[in-house]
Order: C-alpha cells, then structure tokens, then sequence
C-alpha cells in the first residue's frame, strides 16, 4: 500500500482518490484508454509520501516519533540544508551549477570565527563573511561567464580552493574559543520552541520564491536554462545573469555559513562539505515536485523534510546511522528516476 | 538493363496531408556522375532520406543497387548493398581523429588481443586518402582540417570496404560550404571516385556546378522525376525552366502597397559577416523586403546579423542612430523583432508553457512594482493565441505539445505583440504545414499593413513571391539583384538566384 504512493500514478487511478494521503488502488476500468483526470498524483506525489511516512512511522514509533519535540528537531536540524539547497535554485534554474557553494559556507564559518578572535566585534565580522561570499561568487562568476569555463569544473576548482583556505585560516585547529557571547546567543535563540535558522530559512525561502516565481529576472533564469541561444535572441541578456546567480548563491552560502558558525560556536576547516550533497539532493528532488520539471523553491523544502523525517522515523525505530546516507541517496535516484519516466510518457 | 548501378523504380513517399515523392524512377550507370536538382521542396532530400533508410516509401517501390534488391526503409541496409552516402554536415565528429571517424561504424582492425592495431589504421587511412589524392596528417582532429580535407575524409569513409565495395556514392550538397577553391579539388576527388566504377549522385543548388562536374541530369519538380537529360549540350535556362516548370501562380496575392511605403525604419549599410560582403538596402514602413539566395549565399545569416544574434560589420541603424552589434536587447528598445530560423534551437522553450513562450519577450504589462501577474499575463496571451488562432489554445500548455506550424505561431505572437518597427523574418514557415503556412503570411501582411518594415529571408522563392514588394537576391554575400513588383515572380527569383555568379 505505502509502496504503491510513493509511485506518482498517472495511470487507472479512480478520481477521489487524491483526497486520501494514500493513493488507493482499485481494481476498477483498467483498460479504459481515457486520460485519466490530473490529480498531480506526479507533482504532489512527495506531499503524500511525506504524509504516509508520517502516518506509519506514528504507528510504528509513537511514543518518540510523534511528539513536538521531535517535529521541532526535525524542523530546525534541517534549516542550514535548506537555506544552502534555496540558494543552490537560482544557478541550477539557469542551468549553471555552484559546487563551491558547500566550500563557501564552510570558508564563512572559518572567517566569521576568525574574525571575532582577531578582535573584530560580532556584527562587522558577520558583514565582511558576507562582503567576502559575496566575492567568492563574482570570482564563480568570473570563471563561467568570462573565462568560459564549464561552471561544474570552474565551481569544483573554487571549492577545492576554498577548503584550502579554510584549513590555512584554522590552521587545520578548531577555532573553539574567543567568540562574543552575543553571536552566539543569535544562533541560539528560540521562538515557540523552534530554533532562529529555521525561521531566516522562511524569510530566504520566501525572498527567493518571489523572485523566480513572480519577477521578469526568475523568468530569464528559467528560460537561459531552459534554453540560452533563445533567451539571448528574446533579448535576455543571459551573461550577466549568470554571473547574478552565481553571485547570489554564494552570498547566500556565506550568509548560511554565519548562521551555522553562530548555532556551532566552533569552526573547523571541512565543516561544509558534509552538506554538499544533501544540499543538491534537495534540490534535484524538489524539482519533481509542485513544479514537476524545473527546480523551485517549494518542492525544494518539500524534499527536505521528506527527506529528514523519513530518517528521523528510521533512526526513531532503531536504524543505524549510516540508514541517513543510504535512505537520502536511495531516495533521491527513486524519484528523479521516476519522473523522468512519467515525463517520457506524456 | 542489368548494368545499372542503382536503379528506383515507383518511388512514392506520401507524409500525412502531403505527397512528398509521387512516382519517381531512376537509374544510374556504374561509372556515371549523375546531378539531383529540384527547387526547395520538389523531393530531393525526401528520396536521399528514402535511400539511406531513413524514411520507408509508400508500398509498391523497389530500388536496386547493382542488380541486387533493397531492403526500403532500414537504416543500414542501403550500407550493406554498397550505396553509400555523405551528407552535408558531413557527419564526422570534430574531435577525433582521421583514423578514428574512419572507424566510426565499422569498427577498428583488431589483434590476436583484441587490441587496436593502431599502425596499420594509420597506413590504411592514408592510402585512402592518397586515393582521393588528399595528403594530410591522419592523427590531427578532424575539426582542425579544412572543409575540403573534411569532405575528403567523408568521401573516404563512405567509400572504404566493410562488408560489400562501394556501388553508389551519393553526394547530398558537399560544396555549400566550401569556399570556390576547394570546390575544384572536391570535383577531381568525385571524378575519380567515378573512374573507380562507382556511380556518384549529386545533390546541388548551383547549377554550374553540375554543368560543370556531372554526365546526366535528373529534374525534381513537385515530387516528381520530370526529366534526365545529358548535361552536353544541355542550355542553363533549359534547366532552370525544367525545374520551375510552366505553372501558373493563382494564389499570387498583391502583399504589400509598394510605392505607398512610408519613411524609411531601418537603414542597412555595408553589412559584413560569415559570408556577407557589404550588403546595403533600407526598408520603410509597411513594406516587405524579401531577401532570396542559395545555400551560402549570406542569406541564412543576414537576419541574425541585423539583429545583432550573431557577429557582425557595417552599421545597422533605426531612426538615425547606429545599433551596438551582438546585443539583441538593445536592438529590441530600437524596435527590431527576429523571429529566427530553426526554431527549436533558437526561438523555442519546449518544455515551458505558451504564456512563458509568448511573454518572454516584454513582461513590462504585467509588471506592477517589480512583480508579475499571472492573471494579466494569462489573459494577455490567451488573447494572442485566440488572434492568431494557435491550437489547441490554452496558455498553460507546454510548447512542445504543439505541431510545428502552431510552434511558429506562438513565436510569431512572441514579436507581433511587441509591435516592432522593424520584423525580421528567417525561414518564417520552415517546418510548418501548409495550412499554417498560409495563415502565417496572412499575418505578415497584416504586420506590414500596421505599419511595421518587414524583412523575410526564405529559400522559398514562392514565399518570397506570395509576400514581397521586392527581393534583393544575394550571391557570395552580395546583394546580386534586386527584384521589384510586379517583375517579381518565384520562378524569375529561383532563376536568378541559381545562375552562376559572375561579379
């Protein structure tokens, strides 16, 4: 029964069945050829498998899986995932990827750290992390649009670089100590019980929704990805908005990288990478949802916290911990795999 | 005539709502260099696309190749009998080697190991080429050789040995792009390729190059085969008359008001690119300019240079002020609007909705603080699809769910809705079926009576004709002729467009 939702049905399902969280498979008409009323059993489909994970792993582990605080953990370990994966959709919109974005993040935890220990007060340090993303993105953008170099090398140099720098920086030690009590305490607040990452999450996923879903600039990123000879010829000037992207993305990383750095209270040279994958799994895995065929913002926090609950249930009923990459990663072929297919079959 | 070396008998391909090939035969001795001509459209590519396979005749077709029956409509099997084919993007992959795209097809020359015996390739890749009397590097990428050199190595490959030796060589347009003196050594290449016994059969535009190079001619009009002739003695005007024929043009609409255009929108002067050398006109308001050429003749690049889609020289200038080139959003704010050639590569966003198709070219209307609205946009163009009668309608539908001719259409809407002072039009009904067609010079008229200068590049003569006030044909880049109405017939721009360039 749970198997049979997580497959986006597009075919001999009876129409009331999107009103459950579980698509039903009834025996009825299935050799009528009729075009089957769209119930975006396909778009949607992670909305329904997130609802049946919630619902079986109720019944399975009720005692610890359905609590507030376990939707709370959930809802907050994720928040840095997200923002880096909300960043990640403007140059993976426009068809260019940002590698480095993981490496960025982790270099502004490292310099915002740094920063404060060299004296810098908390707010300035939290700035210049910021001015220097900022930079770190207009170099990406540099070596794609100018030097024409193919933005999944070019990214990939930028972030082996910038991991080089981070331990040059650190000088391979975790920087533990010297950090104000203010910056800290940012990371640390709390409202209605749920950490301040998550909300700065909501604000971004929010900001970057509005751009690409309701501005002329999310249409251009949309249609240079889409395709870049047409969009140059409607007048897009698909360079610069590259560059733009790559820009924007890597603010955002360092943005995220001081937030992290604030919810850690330490750095450590490779503290980014780990969130390199999950980051680009989200989004990849977003983009068979809401907006089946493109990456956006919504299916992006969709696959997120499908995604984080179905580990957490797991690890909730006793898996072990390497179950987080196997399921992320299982999950994440699953999906795009089946929708690739029932994108071919329309 | 057990000779032949290839020989159609009934070859009839029908496409749904258009007869293609009607009845064609031909035949072709070993040791004869046989030219294809027809206008665009007559079946040329249709029966080269019907020999390689790539394409089933209808039933009741047989082709032979040396005596031996075809099996119609299986790619490969046309290989095997020994007709051979080179295309005319030639089909070699740029980053390889000689050696290799040799061996791309029928695999290397392997060891006791099953390892590649690289050196013997090598010797047997020259001696090909020595063959065809070219002498060049076999390990450099052939994308660093000339286009000669290139064509050689085609020829080369379609002729080497696998299974059974080449009978048939058919050579689809190998000289539209080559410059003039490359053309002379590809002609010893194919003169000796027929020395060898093989038939050769030669697709071309330029008349003098059959004149030149071929034994026999065979005449496409309308998918028909309606002559062969021997080329000796033959007169060019004889030819090109075979190839128009003696129809009558009913549905020859007066387009355009010449004479009553009015003040000049866009004034082109010395216009140089790829190809084009210097081409000067201006077009005024409320006429349509036709721009006619063969393949190579500047023709498919003169749009796209206008409009700054592609490099350019010269200056391109709307209401006196010059045009920065390569930036076709600065062209745009003058007015300009291109609707290009090959749509899917460069005018089309398949997999988005029609609304994003048509409304990427100016969101300003529904803009409102720096956001979108859906609701404006929808309705704007669904009022566009209605007005150009796009089907199915339905703003939210993806591009690629529609036929070719509605495709069209949608990026028509995409620039009509601009207004634009200046339409570029590129091959403006390529790929669109004839009902469309016809609806789509409905709305250049209409363009054109709005006041809008359009500019129509086509290599099709009776669209020129059906929509022009006059034709500037080029060849080699240049502006050769200019044709105004009512002088202005598709047959007189087919003719002057084909006729050997003397300037």
């Amino acid at each position: 029964m749970t198997t049979d939702a997580a497959e986006p049905r597009t075919d001999g399902v009876p129409p009331h069945a999107g009103h459950g969280p579980v698509a039903q498979t009834s025996p009825a008409t299935p050799g009528r050829l009729r075009r089957p009323p769209n119930l975006g059993l396909d778009r949607f489909s992670g909305l329904y498998v997130w609802a049946a994970a919630i619902v079986i792993f109720a019944v399975w582990v009720p005692d610890t899986f359905l609590t507030t605080a376990n939707a709370r953990v959930v809802a907050g370990d994720q928040a840095i995932t997200a923002m880096l994966a909300i960043g990640l959709v403007l140059p993976l919109a426009a068809g260019v990827f940002d590698l480095s974005c993981a490496a960025t993040m982790g270099f502004s935890v490292t310099v915002v750290m740094w920063l404060q220990v060299h004296g810098v007060n908390a707010l300035l340090a939290a700035l210049i992390t910021i001015a220097v993303g900022a930079g770190i993105g207009a170099l990406n953008g540099f070596i794609v649009v100018e030097l024409r170099v193919n933005s999944f090398i070019g990214t990939l140099g930028v972030s082996s670089i910038l991991t080089g720098a981070a331990y040059w920086v650190t000088n391979g030690q975790q920087i533990v100590e010297g950090v104000s009590v203010n910056f800290l305490d940012f990371g640390g607040f709390q409202w209605w019980g749920l950490p301040l990452p998550f909300y700065l999450m909501l604000v971004l996923a929010a900001v970057v929704y509005i751009v690409i879903e309701h501005t002329t600039v999310g249409r251009y990123l949309y249609a240079v990805g889409g395709n870049p000879q047409a969009a140059r010829l409607a007048g897009v000037r698909d360079r610069r908005l590259v560059f733009g992207a790559l820009l924007t993305s890597a603010t955002v990383a360092a943005f995220t990288g001081v937030v992290l750095a604030s919810k850690l209270g330490s750095a450590s040279y490779d503290v980014g990478l780990t969130y390199l994958l999950p980051a680009f799994s989200a989004v990849f895995l977003g983009s068979t949802q809401i907006r089946a065929g493109r990456v956006n913002v919504l299916g992006t926090l969709v696959a997120i916290y499908l995604l984080a609950t179905g580990v957490k249930g797991l690890q909730l009923a006793g898996a072990p911990v390497f179950v987080n990459d196997l399921f992320n990663g299982l999950a994440l072929v699953v999906a795009v795999a089946l929708a690739g297919r029932s994108a071919r079959r329309t | 005539m057990p000779g032949s070396a290839l020989r159609v008998k009934g070859l009839s391909k029908t496409f749904p709502g258009q007869r293609a090939l009607a009845d064609v035969d031909l035949d072709i001795a070993p040791g004869e260099i046989r030219g294809l001509v027809g206008q665009n459209g007559s079946g040329k590519s249709t029966l080269i696309k019907v020999l390689a396979g790539y394409h089933a005749p209808d039933p009741g077709a047989a082709v032979e190749v040396a005596g031996m029956a075809l099996h119609l409509g299986a790619p490969g099997a046309g290989d095997a009998a020994g007709l051979r084919f080179v295309h005319q993007d030639l089909g070699l992959v740029p980053s390889l080697d000689t050696v290799d795209n040799l061996a791309l097809g029928r695999g290397y020359e392997t060891g006791p190991t099953g390892l590649v015996r690289w050196r013997r390739e090598r010797v047997a890749a020259r001696s090909a080429l020595e063959r065809l009397g070219y002498d060049f590097s076999v390990r450099r990428p052939v994308g660093e050789l000339s286009v000669s050199e290139r064509t050689a190595v085609a020829v080369a490959r379609a002729l080497s040995r696998h299974a059974t030796p080449p009978r048939v060589l058919v050579l689809d347009e190998p000289t539209a792009n080559l410059p003039d003196t490359e053309v002379d050594r590809l002609f010893s290449l194919v003169r000796s390729v027929r020395d060898s016994g093989v038939a050769v059969l030669f697709v071309s535009h330029h008349l003098d190059e059959v004149f030149v190079l071929c034994d026999t001619v065979s005449v496409l009009r309308d998918g028909r085969h309606v002559a062969t002739v021997p080329v000796f003695g033959l007169e060019e005007n004889a030819l090109v008359e075979l190839m128009i024929g003696r129809r009558l043009e009913q549905h020859d609409a007066p387009a355009s008001v010449a004479g009553a255009a009015g003040e000049v929108v866009v004034t082109v002067s010395e216009l140089t690119g790829a190809v084009l050398a210097g081409v000067s006109f201006e077009v005024r308001a409320g006429e349509v300019v036709g721009i006619a050429g063969i393949t190579g003749s500047g023709r498919e690049e003169i749009t796209s240079a206008i409009f700054g889609g592609v490099p350019r020289g010269g200056t391109v200038s709307v209401a006196g002020t010059a045009l920065p080139p390569s930036r076709p959003d600065l062209s745009m704010a003058a007015g300009i609007g291109l609707v290009p050639a090959e749509r899917h590569a460069n005018a089309a966003f398949l997999e988005h909705s029609l609304r994003e198709n048509v409304s990427i070219a100016d969101h300003g209307p529904f803009r409102r603080h720096g956001l979108l609205s859906r609701g404006r946009e929808r309705s704007d163009v669904a009022a566009w699809l209605e007005r150009l009668d796009v089907r199915p309608p339905g703003t939210e539908r993806r591009l690629d769910a529609l036929s070719g001719g509605n495709q069209q259409k949608v990026v028509l809407a995409r620039w009509l809705r601009r207004t634009p002072r200046v339409l570029l039009l590129d091959e403006p009904t390529q790929g669109v079926d004839v009902g469309a067609k016809e609806e789509i010079h409905t709305l250049v008229d209409r363009a054109a009576a709005g006041g809008a200068g359009v500019v129509v590049a086509s290599s099709d003569d009776t669209e020129l004709a059906r929509l022009c006030g006059r034709v500037i044909v080029l060849r080699g880049g240049r502006a050769a002729e200019e044709l105004h109405r009512p002088d202005l017939d598709a047959d007189r721009i087919t003719a002057l467009t084909v006729r050997k360039a003397s300037a």
